[in-house]
Formats: C-alpha cells, sequence, structure tokens
C-alpha cells in the first residue's frame, strides 16, 4: 500500500490506503468528516461535494490517487472561514436549507463560485449550482442565498 | 494480486504500460462509476490500474503550425476557459456533466469512454481533430472519427496513452452547437449537433456538421457535405427538404431509457433545420 500524502483542512496528513478508494469513504471513515454526505455516489446530486484546491469536485468519483498533493476542504474545514459564516446567515435568511442533507455540498459549491466569481449573475449562480439536488428548497432560496452572500460579503472574495 | 500505479510523468506512466495491461484513470468520472463498488470499498478492478492525472506535461494546451494542442490531463474546466480551444468544443464542454465534474474531467476521456451520447467526441470528429497517441514503440496519430470504433470500444494498443488531442484550426462564419438532454446538469445527451459553414457572396463555401447520441458514433458525411458546398443560399433554400432527407440516412437514433427512436430522429432533423435557416437567414 503507498502512503497518499495531502493536505486536509489545513493540515498535512498522510494515508495508507488502497489509492482506488473514493476519497468521500476516505473523508468520512478514515477522518470521521461525516459533513461529506453520500446522495447517488454516482456524480450526480453534489451532496458530496468538497473543494480541491479551491474548486468544487464530486468526491464520490475521486479516487484517492488523484488527491495526492492537492489541498482538500470539507465543510467542517470552511466552517472555520469568514466566507461560511456570511454563507450560512444567507441560506438561513431565505430558507436555502431545510432538511440539510444537500446543504454542505450546496455552500461548497456556492465557495468555489463565489471565490472565482465574487459577483455572479442568476444565470451564473444557476448554471454553476446546477451539479447539486435539492430535494427540500424548490432551488429559488438557494440562488437568492449566493446572491444575498455575494452582496453581504462583498471584498471577502 | 492488482498493482496501482500512480504516474507523475509521461516516462513512467509509459513504462508501466509497456508491461502491464492497465485500466487508465484520468478524472475518473466514468471510471469510477463504471466499477463502482458499495460504499466503503474500494471500487473494483480486475486488472492492474494506472492514474495519469498528476502528469503536469500532459495538462499543457498550445498552439502551433498542426493547430491547437490540448494535453490530456487538461481538465474541461481548463479547456472550457482557454481562450486557444476552438469555440465550439468550448461551446460543448460548457454542457457537459456539472461544473463540479469539469473541475476534473478529461477531454481525452470523454473519447476514451467511448460512449455514443459523448458530446465533445461529436466536436472532435466536426472539427477534424487528430488523437496524439504515445507507447514505448513510439508516436501514432488518428483522425478522432476513426478512434472511436463503437460502444466503449477504441483503437488504442494495451501500450499506449493518449497524450493530446490535436484541432487543426478552421476558419468559418458561422458555428451551431445544441444539445438536447433532461436537465442542465447531469443531462446525457439524447440527441446533440454541431455544424458550421461559411457564407461568401451568398454561397456556401463551407459547410459541415455532425450528429451525436444518434448512431453508435458521432454521425457525419462528408460526400453530403461536399454537395452543399457551392449552392447559393437560395438554391440552399429549394433544397433544404431534399438535403435534410439525404443526412436523416446517416443517422440511426435507438429507443433507451432516456427516450425513443422517433423521437431521436424527429429532434435530430429539427436541429438540422434550425441550422439551414439559420445559414439561409444569415445567422453567425
Ligand atoms: C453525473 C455525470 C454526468 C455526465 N455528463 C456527461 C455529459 O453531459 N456529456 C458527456 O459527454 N459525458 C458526461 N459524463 C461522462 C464523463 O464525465 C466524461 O466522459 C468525461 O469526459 C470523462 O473524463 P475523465 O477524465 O473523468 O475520465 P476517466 O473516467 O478517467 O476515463 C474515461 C475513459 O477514458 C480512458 N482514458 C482516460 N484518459 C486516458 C488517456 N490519457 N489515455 C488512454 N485512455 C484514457 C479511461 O481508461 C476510461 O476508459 C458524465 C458523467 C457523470 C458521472
Ligand atoms: S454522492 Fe457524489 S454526487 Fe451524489
Ligand atoms: S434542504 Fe433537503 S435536500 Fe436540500
Amino acid at each position: 500500500m503507498t502512503s497518499i500524502k495531502f493536505r486536509l483542512n489545513g493540515k498535512d496528513v498522510a494515508v495508507d490506503l488502497d489509492p482506488s478508494m473514493r476519497l468521500i469513504d476516505v473523508l468520512r471513515d478514515h477522518f470521521s468528516l461525516k459533513g461529506v454526505k453520500e446522495g447517488c455516489g454516482e456524480g450526480s446530486c453534489g451532496a458530496c461535494v468538497v473543494l480541491m484546491d479551491g474548486y468544487s469536485v464530486n468526491s464520490c468519483l475521486l479516487p484517492l490517487a488523484n488527491v495526492e498533493g492537492h489541498e482538500i476542504v470539507t465543510i467542517e474545514g470552511f466552517k472555520e472561514t469568514k466566507q461560511f459564516d456570511v454563507l450560512q446567515k444567507a441560506f438561513a435568511e431565505v430558507g436555502g436549507s431545510q432538511c440539510g442533507f444537500c446543504s454542505p455540498g450546496m455552500i461548497i459549491a456556492a465557495q468555489s463560485l463565489l471565490s472565482h466569481n465574487p459577483h455572479p449573475t442568476e444565470e451564473e449562480i444557476k448554471a454553476h449550482m446546477s451539479g447539486n439536488l435539492c430535494r427540500c428548497t424548490g432551488y429559488q432560496a438557494i440562488v437568492q442565498a449566493v446572491e444575498i452572500a455575494s452582496k453581504k460579503g462583498a471584498g471577502l472574495w | 494480486m492488482v498493482e496501482k500505479k500512480i504516474a507523475y510523468t509521461k516516462k513512467e506512466a509509459l513504462d508501466f504500460l509497456a508491461n502491464h495491461d492497465a485500466y487508465i484513470i484520468a478524472g475518473g468520472s466514468d471510471m469510477m462509476v463504471i466499477k463502482k463498488n458499495v460504499a466503503g470499498y474500494a471500487p473494483l478492478f480486475d486488472k492492474d490500474v494506472l492514474y495519469v492525472s498528476h502528469i503536469k506535461e500532459l495538462a499543457n494546451i498550445y498552439e502551433d503550425k498542426d493547430g491547437v494542442h490540448i494535453g490530456a490531463t487538461a481538465t474541461m474546466h481548463e479547456i472550457e476557459h482557454h481562450k486557444l480551444c476552438p469555440s465550439l468544443l468550448r461551446k460543448a464542454i460548457s454542457e457537459v456533466a456539472s461544473t463540479n465534474i469539469r473541475h476534473f474531467c478529461t477531454l481525452a476521456g470523454n473519447i476514451g469512454n467511448a460512449s455514443p451520447a459523448g458530446d465533445t467526441i461529436v466536436i472532435d470528429a466536426l472539427l477534424d481533430a487528430k488523437v496524439k497517441l504515445e507507447s514505448v514503440d513510439g508516436v501514432r496519430l488518428v483522425d478522432a472519427k476513426d478512434f472511436v470504433l463503437g460502444v466503449r470500444k477504441i483503437y488504442r494498443h494495451p501500450n499506449e496513452l493518449i497524450t493530446e488531442l490535436i484541432f487543426p484550426k478552421i476558419e468559418y462564419t458561422g458555428e451551431l452547437w445544441f444539445k438536447v438532454g433532461s436537465r442542465r446538469a447531469d443531462s446525457i445527451s439524447k440527441v446533440c449537433f454541431a455544424g458550421y459553414y461559411e457564407v461568401k457572396k451568398n454561397v456556401v463555401t463551407k459547410f459541415a456538421c455532425c450528429f451525436g447520441a444518434v448512431a453508435i458514433r458521432p454521425a457525419r458525411s462528408k460526400e453530403l457535405e461536399a454537395k452543399v458546398v457551392g449552392l447559393s443560399l437560395e438554391e440552399l433554400k429549394a433544397k433544404q427538404p431534399q438535403i435534410a432527407g439525404d443526412f436523416a440516412q446517416i443517422i440511426a437514433p435507438i429507443d433507451d431509457q432516456r427516450s425513443n427512436k422517433e423521437y431521436r430522429q424527429t429532434v435530430a432533423m429539427n436541429i438540422f433545420n434550425k441550422f439551414i435557416d439559420d445559414i439561409v437567414g444569415g445567422a453567425k
């Protein structure tokens, strides 16, 4: 077994696991990061999304091998940031989270968008977030939450 | 025991492939689904595995006299936002899977997967792209349209790695990319279509088009395209039903879980007719 090294939530980590393990299983089972959710397990729902070098990626599709040397941030790591604070309040303000299952993935996807495009249009938000499914909110509130975060957090991204 | 190798250089990858019949994994967005196991367990591989996403020398996008070279490990996200890449390719990529997936999946993986519903293989065929394959024995260039042999079948020798796709520069005045799927992300094509044309002094001087998801491989006929070149816009309008009838023969849609063949045939020809209407109407 080869040792795979990467940065996880700001710390250097090394794991001796099968490099073909899915990142989601490594995060949930090995590091107990249960904020990473498994919905479909096939890339369709976005519940498992984490940041890799600042970009949202589906951890259910990523083999551990591909993570070597990269920086992974899960919702647990992102929770410590000012950007999270703004996004969380915006989601709460408009009811962008109900059962909450999709919320970690939604927030991470929103962070990926805002950090590369701090003032997205409604169309850009919809296009970017379309890989994240929500069974509860009907999406409008989520799009609004990202718009609010973009305004209230101006300068943070 | 299955061996798993993470390659950091092209040489490491080619040396490994010289001695191992291995699955190649780039982004993994196809392979990790195909080989999926139950949650908590590693995917099941029945032979060796080579991971190539860390090979930086294959992530370059550059232009030379042969055209635009897109390295096999460049992500779709990088290609989508790269000004050198052909605009039809960038448009098609902007509708592949989701933004999240495009952050790590590759163009080489799309043609490597050889799905009849693959989007970018339609553009590869339309723009006469070439697939560059390398092995310890040397380099091979294969026309993208001949590289896909059938459903999940490609013209790759076991010791070869796709190292880049090369798009020759093609000048034209108008283009169309049209994809019909069921939702914006994760929307596997039911039908897709790409075409370009050039009109000079009221005469069609270039015309090419390719259908996707309506045959085992992208469907294109250079013979039929040649019959359109040289027509005046009036002639094109007058002959439109006949031309559409001829092009309808090159597609062979099937029924599957996404839609039936009648739907696909009708939609494909509606898009084709829109393309002709665009040309006649002078749309860019
Ligand atoms: C939810 C979801 C939605 C999707 N939506 C679309 C869509 O809308 N349109 C579409 O076209 N596709 C779609 N796909 C399919 C997939 O994302 C694409 O085919 C993608 O381009 C594959 O790239 P990858 O790097 O992830 O491939 P991988 O899974 O790593 O590889 C795919 C295949 O290519 C081979 N391969 C990869 N790199 C090389 C190389 N350098 N040399 C030789 N062989 C190689 C692999 O061996 C494998 O057979 C979707 C997939 C998912 C999971
Ligand atoms: S669990 Fe990964 S996208 Fe659904
Ligand atoms: S809040 Fe329940 S799935 Fe989105």
